[in-house]
């Protein structure tokens, strides 16, 4: 019986700390962040954008429309419509540090929630976008897309960091 | 979830409380389980994933390690390897970023890395663990059977996130059985509201000072206000740390655990060693039982004596972050440490306490300001400024900050020594009767409660420094 318990415990410990790495490189695949600079990051997300419907914005729309400051943050990249009838926007920060995550993620769902009452009613094609709008926070990096190949966007973000 | 939230005080605590209390004695331990899985799952929905096999792959170590008592060899071998699965967990989230960047520092190239958040807590839970590890190889505990049992003495919330660290041989007895009475509960509340008091309105307000003072730059800083500043950050990180500890404590107590002291006023110190048998008394105990000791403490020649006490400060250091300041830190008291015991304590000992007592906060205060310096270079910096290298002796700015929180510096002081808790227990004693002197004692401490949520309602400044340890 002992010996047969003695296997288990043996065994048991060496799987569970296998099941260990195999989280750790899952979150290093899929939920971290990277030591990468911002512009790096945010040169391989903006090549990928649909220059066309998107145009970038300066650090004063990005007061408007998030109400945050970009100076607090260690990189701000945003793009949206020309056009007031379209949901159309991306949205790249890097933070400081992890404590601005929620403020920024805040906005974020504050920006969908005011959009969504601007179109709402007239506009469902929009309204559509803003439904299936991505969001990311990968480390210190948060990426946000409401747009037709925001799916697209996404990949392109996830994989430059 | 911070003990100094709302949501925990009025929903989470209250909560689990009335299940806790309702259930018979058997279930108490599942309900504090499931309690302290849910506490930690609200702030690391991911990592509480983490957790949970670094619990199960512990519970079998330690099976492991009963399982080859028999054979010595095996049963190092298991231990050997328990111990370097915790560090390497614990050394991959803590310092895989601090080397890369190290490397990055020196070498000609960069090496992009992905970073991960420091799971909360990981550097308390895994020295639970390992001291779980090490007390059954040493005999001094039993192997925990029940999975659950050794889950709780892992996850429980009151010590989770900040300690104090618990040994595993100081709390086996209590998994098993423990005495749950209102008397217990009163003290444990009592104590709970006194450390809530100390972080809300203490060293959330010493805090929002020293972020002032902080946010200027070193060399603009005269003498006045670099000081002004170090005290406020010492008040800061003892009134935050110790709050917290307090608050630990008085709800282990109020679910029938009775957890050592983590701090006994440290601030009143006459040496840096005596500074450190007052302050984290847990960590400085868990150093000392599972490292000093075994390294051969100071049964041995000079030599290796002041190896081993680098030895243990270094990682002291490095156990509060992956940064060069910290391991500075962690060098500075090892070097201060080893001086008091071989060349100048016995001189410190024979002059007056006044002059022991500054000796002792001045050397402390130095320290602080390493471990609070974001670079080593500003660390230097500070101390200059602290010595008149800033922006002279004293400005408008110094002034206005001792002046405009004096009364703050008072109750710091007071709070900060043995002062306040008896001027506290001299209200409650005004009046000979009995019954009086319990009412007052309700009054006064329904008052700090009440103050404390005030504050924090109306105080969005809320930081907690020792949960990114």
């Amino acid at each position: 019986m002992k010996s047969e318990k003695l296997k288990i415990a043996s065994v048991m410990k060496y799987v569970v700390f296998l099941m260990i790495v195999v989280f750790v490189v899952l979150m290093l695949l899929y939920a971290s962040g990277s030591s990468r600079p911002f512009s790096e990051v945010s040169e391989a997300v903006s090549a990928s954008l649909d220059t066309e419907n998107l145009t970038e914005q300066d650090d004063t729309a990005f007061k408007r429309n998030f109400g945050l400051n970009a100076a607090d943050y260690d990189g701000v990249m945003y793009y949206s419509s020309e056009f007031s009838i379209s949901a159309e926007e991306v949205l790249l920060v890097r933070v400081a540090d992890s404590s601005q995550v929620q403020e920024v993620t805040s906005a974020i769902e504050k920006r969908i929630d005011s959009r969504r009452n601007d179109f709402e009613g007239y506009a469902p094609e929009e309204v559509k976008l803003l439904d299936d709008a991505v969001q990311s926070v990968r480390g210190n990096y948060i990426f946000f897309a409401s747009a037709p190949k925001a799916g697209e966007y996404l990949s392109v973000f996830s994989s430059s960091l | 979830m911070l003990f100094s939230s709302i949501t925990f005080l009025f929903l989470f605590l209250p909560i689990v409380m009335a299940v806790y209390y309702i259930v018979p004695f058997k279930a108490k331990n599942i309900i504090l389980l499931l309690a302290s899985l849910v506490f930690y799952a609200w702030g690391e929905p991911v990592y509480v994933i983490l957790m949970i096999l670094s619990i199960v792959m512990n519970y079998f170590c330690g099976q492991d390690i009963r399982d080859h008592e028999d054979d010595p060899r095996k049963a190092k071998l298991a231990m050997i390897f328990a111990v370097a699965a915790n560090l390497l967990i614990l050394g991959f989230f803590k310092y895989y970023g601090f080397l890369v960047d190290t490397l990055n520092a020196v070498l000609p190239f960069d090496i992009p890395y992905r970073e991960l958040p420091l799971p909360v807590g990981i550097s308390f839970y895994t020295f639970q663990a390992i001291s779980y590890i090490l007390d059954v190889y040493w005999k001094k505990a039993q192997t925990q059977k029940n999975i659950l049992y050794f889950a709780l003495y892992i996850t429980m919330f009151p010590q989770l996130i900040a300690g104090p660290i618990v040994r595993y041989a100081d709390i086996e007895e209590q998994l098993r059985h423990r005495k749950i009475n209102i008397r217990k509960i009163g003290q444990g509340a009592e104590l709970f509201i006194m450390g809530l008091a100390k972080k809300v309105i203490l060293a959330n307000t010493t805090g929002a000072v020293f972020e002032e003072i902080s946010a200027m730059p070193a060399g603009s800083l005269s003498v006045l206000t670099a000081w002004i500043g170090v005290f406020a950050y010492a008040f800061q990180i003892y009134f935050d740390f110790s709050g917290y500890s307090d608050m630990a404590l008085g709800l282990g107590k109020m679910f029938g655990f009775e957890f050592k002291k983590n701090f006994d006023y440290p601030y009143i110190s006459k040496s840096v060693t005596e500074f450190w048998r007052r302050w984290h008394i847990s960590l400085s105990t868990w150093f000392r039982e599972y490292v000093y000791i075994p390294l051969g403490g100071n049964r041995c020649s000079v030599s290796r004596n002041i190896f081993n006490l680098m030895v243990v400060w270094t990682l002291t250091g490095m156990w509060h972050g992956a940064a060069w300041n910290f391991i500075a830190w962690g060098v500075y008291y090892g070097v201060i440490l080893i001086l008091e015991k071989y060349l100048w304590g016995a001189y410190v000992d024979r002059l007056p306490n006044v002059v022991r007592h500054i000796y002792a906060g001045i050397l402390v205060l130095i320290g602080w300001v390493f471990f609070f310096s974001p670079s080593l270079g500003y660390s230097i910096r500070y101390l200059f400024a602290m010595i008149g290298g800033g922006a002279g002796i004293v400005d408008a700015q110094g002034v206005f900050f001792l002046y405009t929180h004096w009364l703050l510096w008072l109750l710091a002081v007071a709070g900060s020594s043995a002062f306040g808790l008896k001027l506290i227990r001299l209200a409650t004693r005004i009046s000979k009767s009995r019954r009086m002197q319990t009412a007052l004692s309700v009054i006064v401490y329904i008052g700090m409660f009440l103050i404390s949520v005030a504050f924090l309602v109306t105080d969005t400044f809320n930081p907690f420094l020792y949960f990114r340890f």
